[in-house]
């Protein structure tokens, strides 16, 4: 039987100062202003076929370390990071079938602002725009936006109802067909195809219409990453691709089977949003040393405990500089990630803090892909075999050029030679590349 | 004592890119996507130029038939470097780019004005590799039986070299006066026939294109017999160099500026560099490791031996690979033949097929960390007193991989040491090679 298509993708995260001091990573701490390793990064995976690059955003430096910022400013962990939509219009630039996925916290931007540049986005990348919807989730970055904290999880899934209401009806604002442009009248906009929306909710208020015209897509693509059961159903109502972080098989494939029930319940076909699940391979010329360094990065992690767990803190909103390493992790709660300390707490069981972040930080993200770009191009057939769909996002801790072609050039094509992935676009814009298959 | 900078090439050529390792993917490189991704890589990492290499047959001497040259791509397929370079250029802002061209094949007029044309496309930045040509099997692809004997090729090249000069010195620098008030593009009485008679070749004059940015482009040449050190002494701006070992390399280069300054020229107006074939890993032995793996693998020795009987013209297929070499000798690349064969080592000829690329004796050792080469290569060019390196790998097969490591690993190691610049600071390629 011929094997089915999954897609593939790229999640950016961390600093723009991407793995400073690793190996083959140049003079990054010299040139990262200009992100070039990103624009880079975009024509590789394009090269390669891949549906979209997602860049993922804070908008703060993290200080869950002894209540201090030193951790995370020494290290560079998610600092320095510039502001993802003018990132993401270089990456359209460079590229010409790519979907652009910026990161825009709903607490950050005002809801008119978030429309406007993400159909602006679609508008210059010729409808390659998209939108990675967060509600954030640290109360340090909404400090830098005049709030004292985050509201609490739940209110801000009430609010993110109306943010995502307000901008699909700015996107709605404008009719097909209202740049008619006539030269016979002399009329260029029909006014009556152009409404304002008028929205007051409990939120949010926006009179509308959008200033800055229909985008290609009509709505640029929605991706979530909701773990909660909240972020859940949020996602299986709005979102065209859902950032899946859970570890293991069988967890990768009931997260698949509830966004699947979960958008039934909305009323939409499961087949049009695509889960991709987080991976970060490890890949050699022979299977030895690969798995050598798979090891490597255990026995690194293990030194490095305090940055480990500082940086566990920086998406869980916990502070663990004074927790006992030898002690069992026990109950916590975040206001934060909810999701990310669940997966925690459930891999950590009974056993202690230094086991928990050992283990949670060496292991594969969402499975161990360890192998010859050909092996590790069959165990992920499996995997995807095994869950149902619908693909993956790659992400690297240390991001070089040379880590870049290991996935672009290595393992791509062991996945096209078995069928599993595109060798070419089918389509121009970004969701209907999401929807070929 | 702080280090001072040395220059940093790559050699490579229009050819199949690694197609057939786990990291290699390419194998169809023909819209020129993957070298112009070569060259901006080349030039966020400052080198000073990008040489293609060329050759313009399908050879066929190992085993008396193709099967060797098309079943590794050796030498061929490879395309016409011109419009690559027209490509690379308009890709890039500060790299030089050198392409090679063959006097057995371009009408010395049509060269000069190529030439001149991609100088002005690149805004100064073009050279030529000058070569002779060293197979029969080219000469016959342009109407000859075989080759010159190679001293007369040298006297050819002379002349050549003579007549391409005349013809871009045939506009003078202020020829171009687009006076708008008299209604004159360009004044005819700055703009000179050459009348060139020469024993090989003739030629009227003048260029019908502009003078290029650098006057002339810039010369590269290869020459390793006495003949061709004199020829690239008189005539080359960066020579393109393969010597054996530290002494060795210090030998040639002395004998080159020695050649140079009896010619009347400033010996430091010519670049000597010396092609190597680093191997970097993240550790000192993962780099051995992936060497040996590299060297010993029976395809790797069966396309060293059929790349070394294309240049040479002889069929290596013929002689017991457990066995020495006989002596031999060429009317191909005598040079070559000579550094292949390490006459009186002992050595069989599977190691020295093995050697051919990197191996200890043929070449100075650089395997390593990006660090422990960066540290091997600015000793050895203190040693030798000058001028770089010309980085390449076997049989010039590339992977966006290993390009990655040279420019995001050992060029950074480089510039950490202070032994290669960190930004370019003039615009030509003539004067980035003479900036130190």
């Amino acid at each position: 039987m011929a094997a089915e298509h999954f897609h593939l993708a790229w999640f950016l995260q961390g600093s723009s100062i991407q793995a400073w001091g690793e190996p083959w990573t140049g003079n990054i701490s010299e040139e990262w202003g200009t992100a070039d390793l990103f624009l880079d990064l975009a024509r590789n995976i394009e090269r390669a076929g891949f549906d979209y690059l997602l860049l993922e955003d804070s908008v703060y430096i993290g200080q869950n370390w002894q209540n201090s910022r030193d951790i995370f400013l020494e290290n560079g962990m998610s600092v320095p990071r510039q502001e993802p939509s003018i990132i993401a219009a270089l990456i359209a630039a460079a590229t010409t079938r790519l979907g652009v996925v910026p990161t825009l916290s709903t607490f950050a931007y005002a809801p008119y602002l978030v429309a406007r540049i993400v159909s602006t986005l679609d508008q210059v990348s010729s409808g390659r725009g998209g939108w990675n919807m967060v509600t954030g989730s640290s109360d340090l970055s909404a400090q830098n936006f005049g709030f004292d904290g985050l509201p609490e999880h739940d209110t801000r899934y009430d609010m993110a109802e109306e943010f995502i209401a307000v901008v699909t009806n700015l996107w709605n604002s404008w009719e097909p067909g209202a740049i008619v442009a006539n030269r016979e009248s002399g009329v260029l906009i029909d006014p009556t195809k152009v409404h304002t929306i008028d929205y007051a909710g409990k939120y949010y208020k926006s009179r509308g219409p959008l200033n800055s015209g229909p985008s290609p897509q009509g709505r640029p693509v929605i991706a979530q990453a909701g773990g909660s059961a909240r972020g859940k159903m949020f996602a299986a109502q709005y979102a065209d691709t859902i950032v899946a972080h859970v570890k293991g098989v069988d967890m990768m494939k009931a997260y698949r089977a509830d966004v699947v029930a979960n958008m039934l319940q909305c009323g939409r076909d499961p087949n049009d949003c695509k889960t991709l699940f987080l991976i970060n391979p490890v890949l050699s010329d022979n299977a030895e040393d690969a798995k050598h360094r798979a090891k490597q990065r255990a026995v690194q992690a293990g030194k490095n405990l305090d940055i480990r767990l500082a940086q566990m803190g920086w998406s869980t909103n916990i502070d663990f500089s004074g927790f006992d390493l030898d002690a069992p992790v026990g109950e916590l709660t975040t206001n934060g990630h909810q999701h990310s300390l669940a997966q925690f707490l459930r891999k950590a069981g009974k056993g202690t803090l230094r086991e928990a972040i050992t283990d949670y930080t060496t292991q594969g993200l969402s499975v161990d892909l360890v192998g010859t770009p050909d092996q590790v191009a069959g165990q992920m057939a499996e995997v995807m075999q095994e869950v149902g769909g619908d693909g993956f996002l790659f992400t690297q801790g240390a991001m070089s050029r040379r880590s870049i072609a290991e996935i672009t050039d290595g393992l791509v094509p062991a996945l096209q030679q078995r069928g599993l992935v595109r060798k070419a676009y089918g389509h121009k814009q970004f969701r209907d590349n999401l929807l070929e298959f | 004592m702080t280090a001072k900078p040395f220059h940093l090439s790559w050699f490579m050529n229009f050819s199949p890119d690694e197609w057939d390792t786990p990291f290699g993917n390419g194998g169809s490189p023909w819209d020129g996507q993957f070298y112009v991704d070569m060259a901006k890589a080349l030039e966020r990492a400052c080198f000073d130029y990008i040489m293609l290499e060329d050759t313009l047959m399908v050879s066929d001497i190992y085993g008396g038939d193709a099967k060797a040259t098309m079943k590794h791509a050796l030498q061929a397929p490879k395309h016409d470097p011109m419009p690559l370079a027209a490509l690379i250029s308009a890709g890039t802002r500060n790299l030089g780019v050198v392409a090679t061209m063959s006097t057995l094949a371009y009408p010395p007029f049509l060269l000069a004005r190529l030439s001149a044309t991609l100088d002005h496309l690149s805004g100064g930045r073009f050279g030529w590799n000058i070569v002779t040509s060293g197979e029969d099997s080219a000469a016959q692809n342009f109407g000859m039986d075989k080759l010159p004997p190679r001293e007369q090729r040298y006297e050819m090249a002379d002349e050549y070299v003579d007549l391409v000069c005349k013809l871009f010195d045939s506009w003078e620098p202020d020829a171009v006066v687009k006076d708008r008030e008299t209604g004159v593009y360009a004044d005819h009485t700055k703009i000179h026939p050459i009348h060139f008679d020469g024993k090989y070749f003739k030629c009227r004059g003048p260029l019908n294109t502009v003078r290029s940015p650098q006057g002339r482009p810039v010369f590269v040449q290869a020459g390793g017999s006495p003949r061709g050190r004199e020829f690239a002494a008189r005539n080359a701006d960066s020579i393109i160099a393969t010597a054996n070992g530290v002494a060795g390399m210090k030998a040639y280069r002395d004998d080159v500026r020695r050649r140079a300054a009896a010619a009347g020229r400033n010996p430091d107006d010519i670049k000597v560099l010396f092609l190597i074939y680093p191997i970097v890993a993240e550790t000192e032995a993962e780099a051995y490791d992936k060497h040996h793996r590299m060297v010993s693998s029976p395809r790797f020795i069966e396309r060293a031996l059929a790349s070394i009987s294309t240049v040479t013209d002889i069929d290596f297929s013929q002689f017991d690979l457990d066995a020495e070499l006989p002596k031999l000798t060429t009317n191909g690349e005598q040079g070559s033949l000579d550094k292949f064969a390490q006459w009186g080592s002992g050595k069989t000829l599977r190691q020295l097929a093995s050697e051919r690329f990197g191996g200890v004796p043929a070449e100075i050792e650089l395997i390593g960390t990006p660090d422990s080469v960066a540290a091997r290569m600015g000793e050895v060019i203190e040693e030798v007193g000058g001028d770089g390196f010309l980085i390449s790998c076997p049989f010039q097969r590339v992977s966006r991989r290993f390009i990655a490591e040279i420019t995001e690993g050992l060029v950074p190691a480089l510039q950490r040491r202070g032994l290669m610049r960190t930004a370019y600071t003039k615009t030509t390629l003539r004067d980035t090679l003479r900036e130190f």
